[in-house]
Parts: structure tokens; sequence; C-alpha cells
């Protein structure tokens, strides 16, 4: 052997490391397989399987009980006693079936003969075809083959007919063996259909070894029973900054239950989807295969794993509960999370763009007319809701270039300190002496704003010249009259809290004069042109009634509050700030040094109107064509969440929590900080609650730059889009505050005990009365009910908006719009003389006359006056509502005459009901108003 | 205890302080290579360092920053460069005395035993390539790369870091011209790479670990590589957190930490606080001082030394090669000499020629 080469080291030991490396690559190899194949969703879909199989296991439990034992038994024993006859005859049965057999050797003989003929038939047929045309002798022998093979093909066709019909004959006397078996059998299982449906359903569903062995790693692309679900979008898209990329929804790997209605009661993620009808339903407006989910609630539909696709918890609590759950962890940097659940209504404003309301989106509703009511689209710039000016927006603070004949300036300077310590409902936030201007000098320089601007507003306004009232009022009458004459209609006031849309009617007397208050409601105009108080035509007397009742009303506190002190160190140190923004300091103490004692207020004023912004709400003169101070909040939603001051607060860092916040306390995020005066926060305090707080939150949210392609959106044809022009006006005008109209119930009919001496309800008036009527009607309101104390108020509607009214009403009620008239529909003689007879019948007078017998039924039972009819109402609709009132307007008074469309009245126009209700319209055509009745106009 | 731990290290930390350490470090290491290699004092210092980052770990912050899957590999690279460093030079010691004693070296010593290719080499690499691929696989499990999500053109992040290998360069745009940072630098680093067979072609040393008779180039190379490269990667990678702002090692990285930057130029120390008049129009009145003083730098030192101190040098590499070396290293040395003159003096540029864009 040659010579032992020298060791560097130990082979055996080297083994022995060997063996080590080798089990422990292949244990991670292993893992690596492990960490490849193992999945949440796969966990989860398994969860889903199990509760599939209980479900289809409890479903075949009660179809086994369903199963009627006693039918079972006796079809069972009908059975058996079949077969066992049929035993006794088997011989026979069985050489039935030999025979068959052997006739069917002998019909497949014949038949192959047949065949064969039948080919030589038609080749002979060919040739002698193709030699006749070309005159070839060969010709006539074809025709001889061809004649003698008719008769044999004949002949081979009678046998196998034969042979066919033996073996059919056969057939039939075998089946007569065995028919009877068949069909008790059948009628088993007609008995255990229901049973053998949940036993298929429950296999097709368990889970079983070899569908285990399927999903195994390298054998999954087979048949797996565990995959992902995913919804793949054409329409729509998620944007990736630099690409837009069709969207792929995997959302129902898990989320396996969402459009099954079994599942209302099963865990989350299997639960179902609230309101199928609504949404995921295939008939539903918004069926899963064309919206997915990532559309509506964010996230990231493309992955499937919990966290990734950036779920988003509700709370604290749950958030807690994810974070042991299922490792959940926010994602710092996805920027579209998903929507917590309670402001899921955010997201419908991608799609419903351009309307007033979002169908069924009552959150995200609520949360617009806060925002609208607050006045936020004033101070900020929000796309489509704020062009003041245009029908959109208006301001929604009162205006201020008259207030010096309004108010006086010790008034408006103790209502710049606290506006809710003259009035808790107030809609005016509060400005000064908030959580980052609390402390002692910022108090002082807070007094010396207030007092400039108090002397900057009294300085720049106009005066009105203001009207005398005539009275002296009675404050009962005049309680009455606020009651009754339909200030409630927008008001709270005289206790009653039914309307907010305007400012609550109480401590008028520690604010006003009765000259301001009688000019006021008497004609509001005339103190503030653009004003949308109405004028409600109130007599002298009226009005001096309501002008004693509403002054008597004072809020003894607020006069009583003392007036601080501005100091005017306070302000010349605020004036020299302003002017160093333009100048050097020794320039501006000298500008300072050159200005008149009495224009310094003046000036501070102008200043610090400028800097907190209250032209943006208030009309002030000076300030016209500045633009409003607030953020733009046109992509509040979409706003990169770095871009978010959270300052030092500690809130979770997500938009809705900072937006909440702000919400709550506007000034909060300067806490901590250092900033001289003039770099605050300006934003100012509003009253809201809670609830409200969260709406404005989804609305906010809504505001998103998410592109949604115009196929996908909810587009309004042309009369819907004069529908929500319709509706704008309607929540400007506050309609509903008195009327119910377009699925909103009024506040006025709502307060009403009686609804007769209610404002009327006013849907599917576009059916109802003529356009012409109409248009003049909301120019100038006459009386149509003379006994409702409640006023139409008088709007001054420019032209335009008139249209836009009559158009809206038009279109709700699936109407054409046709100023032209509608044509008084001419009758003879004989039915006029009809439609009177049925009318005298009907006593239509008595409710239809206001007169002091009628009145004294009660005002739910009275009428309009007939006489109306020709100009007002249209001639279609007044057929339909004789015929059944009911189905026009519910509980109305109106009698029903002709139920079920039979005729109470069988001698007038051959009791037809349809042509008695048209004389009857007819004549009402014609009807002449008497003396009886003579509407005042109120 | 610990709290009050981490609070002396982030309040000790700076890049004067690490740097300044640093170098002593390597001076010691250098000068006392026996010494430092031994057992007695490497174990300690492995041990310390070990014990630093399991401490360290404890810490959120510092555990975010250190556990990141593209920090970890920066992370085994202190340790692994260490290795190989200490290993080289402890073998270069054992070396040098054997050399002293007459003894072969440890190579020599080696290349006596012979022993088989299959199976020494060939079983000892298969197994340890089975555990390279043991390492990658549980390294692909538990450290997976990041898939972010997708990019935001109008969000840049913060902080904004070159890839390691650049962040040497990055930490020198601190201190230098984004000229001389970003292209000079790198050129000459390249260069100076290349050149060194060039100018080393001494055939002392070579085939075997030695250090004494290599000692300056070993040295200057050390320095260069450890203090001038490594440091400032590590530096970058764990100590500058958003908008470059130095962090101690256990502080959190805020992004809102505003330092104030009072640098200024020669031209403004001179013209304005020495000699109280205004800077001068022209530039190269203006900077006529600072270009005095490089000029000075690169020309003064190697004529003097080629006299003095580096006569030997200077004879053995004859001028072209021996200025060639003279530049390459005083470029390499006036990196730390401008740091330090930042960190003293608050020095921004020697020259700074705004009409150029060209400053030093």
């Amino acid at each position: 052997m040659a010579k032992q080469s020298p060791t560097l080291y130990s082979i055996a030991k080297t083994f022995i490391w060997f063996a080590l490396a080798s089990i422990i690559l292949t244990l991670s190899l292993f893992g690596i397989v492990y960490i490849d194949h193992h999945r949440e969703w796969k966990d989860t879909q398994k969860k889903f399987i199990k509760l599939k199989t209980e479900k289809a296991r409890e479903e075949l439990k009660a179809a086994n009980q369903g199963v009627d034992k006693q039918k079972i038994e006796g079809i069972s024993k009908a059975i058996a006693e079949a077969e066992s006859a049929f035993r006794t005859h088997e011989k026979d049965y069985e050489k039935i079936l030999a025979e068959s057999a052997a006739l069917d050797t002998k019909i497949t003989k014949a038949r192959g003969r047949y065949q064969d003929l039948k080919q030589f038939q038609d080749s002979y047929r060919y040739f002698f075809e193709e030699y006749s045309l070309h005159k070839d002798p060969k010709a006539a022998s074809y025709d001889k083959k061809l004649k003698s093979l008719e008769p044999r093909l004949g002949q081979i066709k009678l046998e196998l007919e034969n042979l066919e019909k033996q073996k059919e004959e056969k057939d039939a006397s075998a089946q007569g063996f065995i028919s009877k078996e068949k069909e008790l059998r059948k009628e088993l299982d007609k008995v255990l259909d229901e049973k053998n449906l949940a036993e298929k359903r429950l296999k097709n569903i368990e889970l079983t070894i070899a569908k285990e062995i399927l999903d195994a790693p390298m054998l999954n692309f087979l048949a797996p029973t565990l995959k992902i679900q995913q919804i793949v979008l054409e329409d729509l898209q998620d944007d990736y900054h630099f690409a837009r990329v069709q969207k792929v929804d995997r959302c129902t790997t898990c989320h396996l239950g969402i459009d099954q209605k079994a599942f209302e009661s099963a865990p989350q993620p299997f639960k179902t989807h609230p309101d199928l009808d609504l949404y995921l339903g295939s008939n539903s407006p918004h069926p899963v295969e064309k919206f997915g989910c990532t559309v509506c609630h964010g996230g990231n539909g493309h992955s499937a794993s919990f966290k990734d696709t950036a779920h988003t918890p509700r709370n604290q609590e749950q958030a807690k509960e994810w974070k042991n759950k299922y490792s959940w962890k926010e994602l710092e940097k996805w920027d579209a999370k998903m929507l917590p659940l309670n402001h899921t209504q955010a997201a419908c404003a991608k799609c419903h763009t351009n309307v007033v309301e979002v169908p069924k989106a009552d959150k995200l509703n609520r949360g617009r007319a806060l925002a609208e009511t607050n006045g936020c689209v004033n101070c900020h710039k929000i796309a489509g809701f704020s062009l003041v000016g245009t029908e959109s927006a208006w301001k929604s603070g009162p205006d201020l270039r008259n207030i010096a004949s309004k108010v006086d300036k010790d008034w408006v300077v103790r209502w710049l300190q606290d506006p809710t310590s003259f009035r808790a409902s107030t809609k005016m936030p509060k400005i000064f002496h908030l959580s980052n201007t609390s402390s002692p000098e910022d108090r002082e320089r807070n007094n010396a704003v207030i007092e400039s601007i108090a002397v900057y507003l009294m300085k720049h306004s106009s005066s009105v010249e203001l009207l005398k009232p005539p009275f002296a009022g009675d404050k009962e009458r005049g309680e009455k009259l606020v009651k009754e004459v339909g200030c409630l209609g927008c008001h709270t006031g005289a206790g009653v809290n039914v309307n907010d849309f305007g400012p609550e009617l109480s401590a008028l007397g520690s604010k006003v004069t009765p000259e301001w208050l009688y000019t006021w409601v008497k004609d509001p105009k005339r103190f503030s042109k653009d004003t949308r108080m109405p004028n409600m035509r109130l007599t002298d007397e009226q009005a001096s009634d309501i002008v004693a009742y509403l002054l008597s009303q004072k809020n003894d506190s607020f006069e009583k509050t003392s007036l601080p002190e501005a100091k005017k160190e306070v302000r010349d140190e605020m004036i020299l700030t302003h002017l160093q923004s333009t100048m050097r300091r020794t320039d501006a103490e000298k500008e300072l040094g050159s200005m008149p004692e009495e224009e310094k207020f003046e000036y501070l004023g102008k200043k610090s109107i400028a800097h907190q912004g209250c032209y943006s709400c208030h009309n002030i003169k000076g300030f016209e064509d500045i633009k409003p101070i607030g953020a733009e909040l046109t992509f509040e939603g979409s706003k990169e969440l770095h871009q978010f001051d959270f300052g030092f607060i500690p809130i979770e860092h997500t938009r809705q929590d900072w937006i909440a916040q702000k919400l709550k306390d506007p000034r909060i995020f300067d806490q901590g900080k250092v900033k001289a005066y003039y770099d605050k926060l300006r934003m100012p305090q509003f009253n809201l609650s809670a609830e409200e707080i969260d709406d404005l939150t989804t609305f906010i949210l809504s505001l998103t730059n998410s592109h949604v392609p115009l196929e996908m959106q909810r587009r309004l044809d042309l009369k819907d889009q004069k529908i929500e022009k319709g509706r704008l006006l309607v929540s400007k005008h506050n309609c509903n505050g008195c009327h119910t109209l377009d699925g909103k119930t009024g506040g006025l009919w709502t307060w009403a005990e009686d609804k007769g001496s209610a404002p009327p309800v006013i849907d599917g008036e576009g059916s109802k009365v003529q356009e012409k009527w109409l248009h003049a009607f909301l120019k100038e309101p006459t009386t149509i009910r003379p006994w409702l104390t409640t006023h139409m108020p008088t709007f001054d509607f420019s032209e335009e908006e008139l249209t836009t009214l009559v158009e809206y009403f038009a279109y709700l009620a699936h109407e054409e719009v046709s100023y032209k008239g509608y044509e008084t529909p001419v009758a003879s003689a004989e039915k006029l003389g009809a439609g009177k007879t049925i009318f005298d019948k009907f006593q239509c007078a008595k409710c239809h006359q206001v007169n002091p017998e009628s009145a004294k039924m009660g005002s739910s039972f009275l009428a309009p006056d007939l006489a109306l009819t020709k100009h007002r109402l249209k001639p279609e609709w007044v057929k339909k509502w004789i015929q059944d009132p009911q189905a026009i307007q519910e509980d109305t008074m109106m009698p029903g005459f002709f139920p079920d469309g039979q005729s109470p009245v069988q001698d007038i126009l051959e009791g037809d009901a349809g042509q008695q209700i048209e004389a009857i319209r007819d004549y009402l055509y014609t009807y002449e108003k008497t003396a009886s009745d003579d509407p005042s106009k109120k | 205890m610990l709290e009050a731990f981490k609070e002396f290290v982030n309040g000790v930390s700076s890049p004067v302080a690490i740097f300044t350490s640093a170098t002593i470090v390597f001076i010691l290491f250098v000068s006392f290579p026996r010494q430092m290699t031994a057992k007695r004092m490497s174990v300690p210092i492995l041990l310390a360092v070990l014990g630093f980052f399991g401490v360290g770990l404890t810490d959120e912050h510092f555990r975010n920053i250190v556990t990141t899957p593209d920090n970890v590999p920066i992370v085994g690279m202190i340790f692994i460069f260490g290795y190989f460093t200490w290993y080289a030079m402890k073998k270069a010691v054992e070396n040098d005395r054997r050399i002293e004693k007459g003894e072969p070296t440890l190579e020599q010593a080696e290349t006596n035993e012979k022993v088989l290719v299959f199976p020494y080499l060939i079983f000892i690499e298969f197994v340890v390539a089975l555990a390279y691929a043991i390492v990658l696989v549980v390294w692909s499990i538990f450290l997976k790369a990041p898939l972010e999500e997708p990019a935001n053109p109008t969000v840049s992040p913060n902080p904004s870091k070159a890839p390691w290998y650049f962040l040497g360069l990055q930490e020198m745009l601190v201190y230098f011209d984004p000229w001389i940072a970003g292209v000079l630098l790198p050129t000459f680093i390249i260069l100076g790479l290349c050149a060194i067979p060039y100018l080393d072609r001494g055939t002392k040393g070579s085939g075997y670990y030695s250090f004494k008779g290599r000692k300056p180039i070993i040295a200057t190379y050390l320095f260069g590589f450890w203090i001038l490269w490594n440091l400032l990667i590590i530096m970058g990678t764990f100590l500058r957190g958003p908008n470059w702002n130095f962090f101690g090692p256990f502080e959190v990285w805020d992004v809102h930490k505003v330092v104030p930057l009072l640098n200024i130029n020669l031209s403004d120390i001179i013209f304005i606080k020495w000699l109280g008049m205004g800077l001068p129009k022209l530039w190269f009145i203006r900077e006529a001082p600072g270009i005095i003083l490089i000029l000075f730098y690169f020309m003064a030192p190697p004529a003097m030394l080629a006299k003095t101190a580096f006569k030997g040098i200077y004879k053995k590499l004859e001028p072209v090669r021996y200025s060639i070396l003279m530049m390459l290293l005083l470029v390499m040395i006036a990196l730390p000499i401008k740091m330090y003159l930042r960190w003293a003096f608050n020095l921004k540029y020697l020259v700074a020629i705004p009409e150029f864009f060209f400053n030093i």
C-alpha cells in the first residue's frame, strides 16, 4: 500500500459536520417550501370550508329528519315484493334477453348489406349519368345494373324493418318484467330527493384526503381546493403615481361568504355584506363583478395578506385585537389605506358627483349639509362647493355692510368676545380666547383686535333708512303669530324647536332696535339685499305684534358683561407688527406716530379682518374681492399623511384622527409650539357635537382626487341634472322646513297636530299643477287655502331660479315642461250637465268652498277653491285624482268616490266611471267663482 | 442604569469624537500590532463590541435601524472585515517574530507539509458550501427584501441615502464641494488603487504575511481602508439620519431636528475677521490666500520630505513615481485635515469661487 498521506484535520469530525450541515440544509429547504406555501388566506379558506361543511351537515340532518320514514318502508316493501315476483319469471326474462341479442346480430348483418347495396346504387347512378351525358354506350349497361338493383334494395330494406320491429317487441316484453320495480325505485328517489341533494352538496364541500393532497405544494396546479379568488375590473384603476393599474380585487379570497345570503351571522371574515340588494348582488346598482371591493373600501386589492391589504381598525381596541390575532401593523407608507367602516360612505362621492345628496349615503349627506351650514366652504376652497356668487354657494353669515343700522358697537364687542354667551345655538364660531390665544398677553391682544374690528365695521357701514313701527304691538298676539304665520318653518322660537335653518329667535331684545326689527320682518331685502330670508307679506299690525313679542326676550347676563379694556400700548404694538411686514421698525414707528389717533383702531381693524378672514362668511365693505384664508380642501382626502401637522398631540397618525381632532379643537396643534401671535393657527372653534364631527370627517375624507373613468361614474342625464339644480335651490331656501317634498317630510308638517292646517304636501306637484301657474305662484304667491295661517313666503326668485324650480317639479314627476298651457277640454253640453249633476250629488262644494259652514268642520276637511282648477291644475291629473285620491296622496281627506273603479251613481252616463270622471273634470274647468267665497289675498 | 448609559453614549457621539477615537485605535493597532492582536486585547474588544450590540438591541430605535434587512450586511461587514484584518495582522506579527528569530515563515512551514486535495480540500470546501447555502436559505427566510409601496414622485424619502459602497463619498459631501467629493476624490481613489503595483515594486514581504518590512505601506492602506472608507460607511449607515443630521446610536431619528450650520470660508476669515476690510471683488485676489495655501500644501511637503525623511524613498522611486506617490498621499491626508479644519474652525471652503462653481 502506498505511503499513508498526512492528515490535515480529522476526517471523522468533518463527517459529523457534513451530516449536521446536510440535515440542517434539508430542514431549511423544507422551511423554504413551507414559507412559500403557507399563507394566511389558505387557513382562512380552510375555516370557511369547515363552516360550510357544518352548515351542509346541518342541512343534511334536517333533510334526514324531514324524510317520511313510513313511506320509505312502504315503498321498500313493495320493491322487495316486486323483486321476488320477478325472480319467479327470471328464466323467461333471460330467454327473451337472449332472443333479443340474437335479433341484434341479424339486424347488424342486414343493415350492413343494405348500406353496401346503397353504395352500389349511388355509384351506378353516377356512372350512368356521366356516360349518358357524354353519350357513351356504356351508359346502357349501367342503366341495366341500376334497374336490377332496385328490387333487391327494396327487399333488403323490408327485411331490415321487419327485424327491427321484432326486436322492439321483444324489448318491450322484457321491459314488462321489470317496469314495476323501476317505477317503485323512482318513487323512492323522489321521497329521498332532498336528502340526496344535501348529501351530494356535503360531499362536494367536505375536505377529503384526496383534496388535501391536491392542495400540497407541488401538486396544487392540478385541481386545488384552496385558491386565490379575484375579481378583475377592467374599468377601474389603482393610481400608482406614475402609472394607472387595472384593479384586481382579491378580497374574496378570505371574504368568501360576502355575497351569499346564508352567512349573515357567520364570524368575520365570512360575514355577508349588509344590504345585498344595494351592493354586490347581480341585480343591484353595484354588482360585485363590475365594482369589486376596493373602489368603495380602499385598501390594497392586489394583496391577499391581512396586513398588506391595509385593513384599518375602527378604534384602538380593534387595533390591539388585530395586533394579537393577525400580527397587524399599520402600513406606514401605503397611502390608499382602507377607510374605517364608519367612514365608508366617503367613497360614494367618487362616482356620485354633481348631486346635492348621494342616495342612501346619509352620513355623507349630513356632513355635506354641515359643511355648508357652518360656512366651511366659504373659507376653505372646495371645488364644486364653494363658488361664491354662483348658485353653488352663498355666504353663510349675515351681511355686515349695514351693521351700524342694526346693532351698536358695544354689542359687536361683546358678541366677538364670545358668541355663545349671547345665544348658545348660534352657528357663529368662537374666534378669540381659544386654546392657543388664552395667555394673558394674548388675551390683551385679542381684546385690542376685537375693539378694532368693531370700530372698523361701524365706520365702514352704510346706513339704511329704517321704518318706524306704527303700532305698539301686542306680545301675546305676537307670540301666536310667530307660531302660526310660518316663522317656525326656518327658525326656532316661541318655545318650539322644529327647524334651525335660520338663527334662533331669542334674546333679540338685547340686540336690535324696534325700528330695525320692524323694517326687517316687513321687507328683509331692504336691509340686506342678498339675504335668504323671504318676505312673509305681514301687515303692519302683524309686524308690530311680532316685533313686540321678539323684543320682549332679552339676555340680561350678556348685556351686563363688562367690556374688556383695549389697551392702547397693545394696539400700537400690533399696528407696528403689521407695518413691519413692509417696512423697517424705525420707519414703522414713524408711520405709527403720524397716524391720527382716531384711525388707529380702524387700521388695526382692517388688518385684523384681513388676518382672520371674516369676509369669507360675511359681506364686509372693503373686502369684496379678497381670497379666503382657509386651506384648499378639494383633495384633503388624498393629502399625503406627512403633510398633516400633528404637532405634539399624541393622537393616531391617520387622516381621520387628525381631521376629527381639528374639528374638535382647531387650535390644538399649536400646543407646545413657540409662535408669534400672528403666526398662530386661525381656524375658529365651531360648536360641533361628536356625531357632527364624525359626519364632517366622512365628508372631508370624501374629497379625493381618485380617478374613476366616466363609464363607471354615475352619470346624470339632462333631466336628472335639472332635478339636481332644483334640489340645490330647495336646500338653499329650506323648502323642507315647511313642505314634504322629494322624500323628505316637512318640519312644520311633522309638528302640526292637525295636518289640515299644516303647509301642504307638494310631492307630485309637477304632475298636478300647470307650469305657467306654478311659475306665477312662485314669483308671487297667492292664496289657495284661505284657512291656513301659515304664509307661503315671497322669495323674490330670479327668472332663472323660477325656471329651475318649475323644471324641477316637472321632472320629478316625470312630466314634460310646457308653458303653453293646457287646453280646456271641449265637452258637449250633455256631458257638462251630467258633470254638474254629479258635482252636486257628491257635494263637492261642501269642502271646496270656505264659508262659516264649512269652517266648522275643521281645517283638515277644507279644500282648495275649485275655481282655481282651470288655470292651476292639469286636466289629466284631475281625472286621476278624482278616480283614486289615496293613490296620489296617502291619507288625504278627499273621499274616494269610485272604489275599485266602480261608480256609485249608475243612472248617469250609463254608470261608466271613466265617463263620469271626465264629465266632472270638464265641468270643473268651466266652474266659476260664486259670491259666497272670496278668498282675500294674504 | 441602561438609560444613563444610552444618554452617555448619545452625548459623546459626534462625528469628531468617532473619527478621532477610531484614528487613535488605528494608530495603536499599527504601532503595537503584537499586543493588539494578542488574545488578551482582542477577546475583550470583541466582547465589548458584541456587548454593545447586545445592549443596543434592547433599545427599540437601535433595533429598528440595525435589523433593517438593508443594514444587516453592514453589521456583518463590521465583524467580517474586523476579523480578517485581525487575522492578517496576527499572522503578520507571527511571521515577523519568526523572521527575527530566523525561523521559516508560517507559509514556508506549511509548504513542507503536503496533503491530498481530496479529501482535505474538496471535502471541507463542500461542507463549507453547504454551510453557505444554509446561511443564504435562513437569511432569505427571515430577512425578506422589502417590497414597499409604489414610489410617489412628490415625496422624497428622508434620509435619501446612497448604496453602502457610496456612503463614504456621501459623508465626504458634508466637508467637500460636490465636484471634489463626487468626482475628483473617487477618481483619485481608483487611479490610486490602480497605481499601487507600479509604485510599490518592492519584492520584500511578498508571498507571506508580513508587517515589519512593509509598515508604512500597510499602515497607509489600512488607514485609507478602515478610517476613510469603512468608518465613513458605518457612520453613514447607522449614525446619519433625516436631513443628514448626525444622530447618536440611541437617538430617535427626528425629521424636525434643526442644528445650526455656521461655516465660513477662508477668505471670509482672513479679509473680514482678521483684516477687517471688505471682501475683494476680484476672485483671484479674494481667494489668493487659499490658492497659495493649496499650492504650498501640494508643492512644499514633497520637496521638503525628499530632502529629509523620505530621502530613501525618493531615491528608490525616482522623481516621477515619487511625485505621483506624494500626490496621492497628500490628497488622502487632505481628507482628515479638511475634516478637522471644519470641526475646529467651522471652515467651509479654503478656496471658494462661486463664479465658476469651483470650491475646495
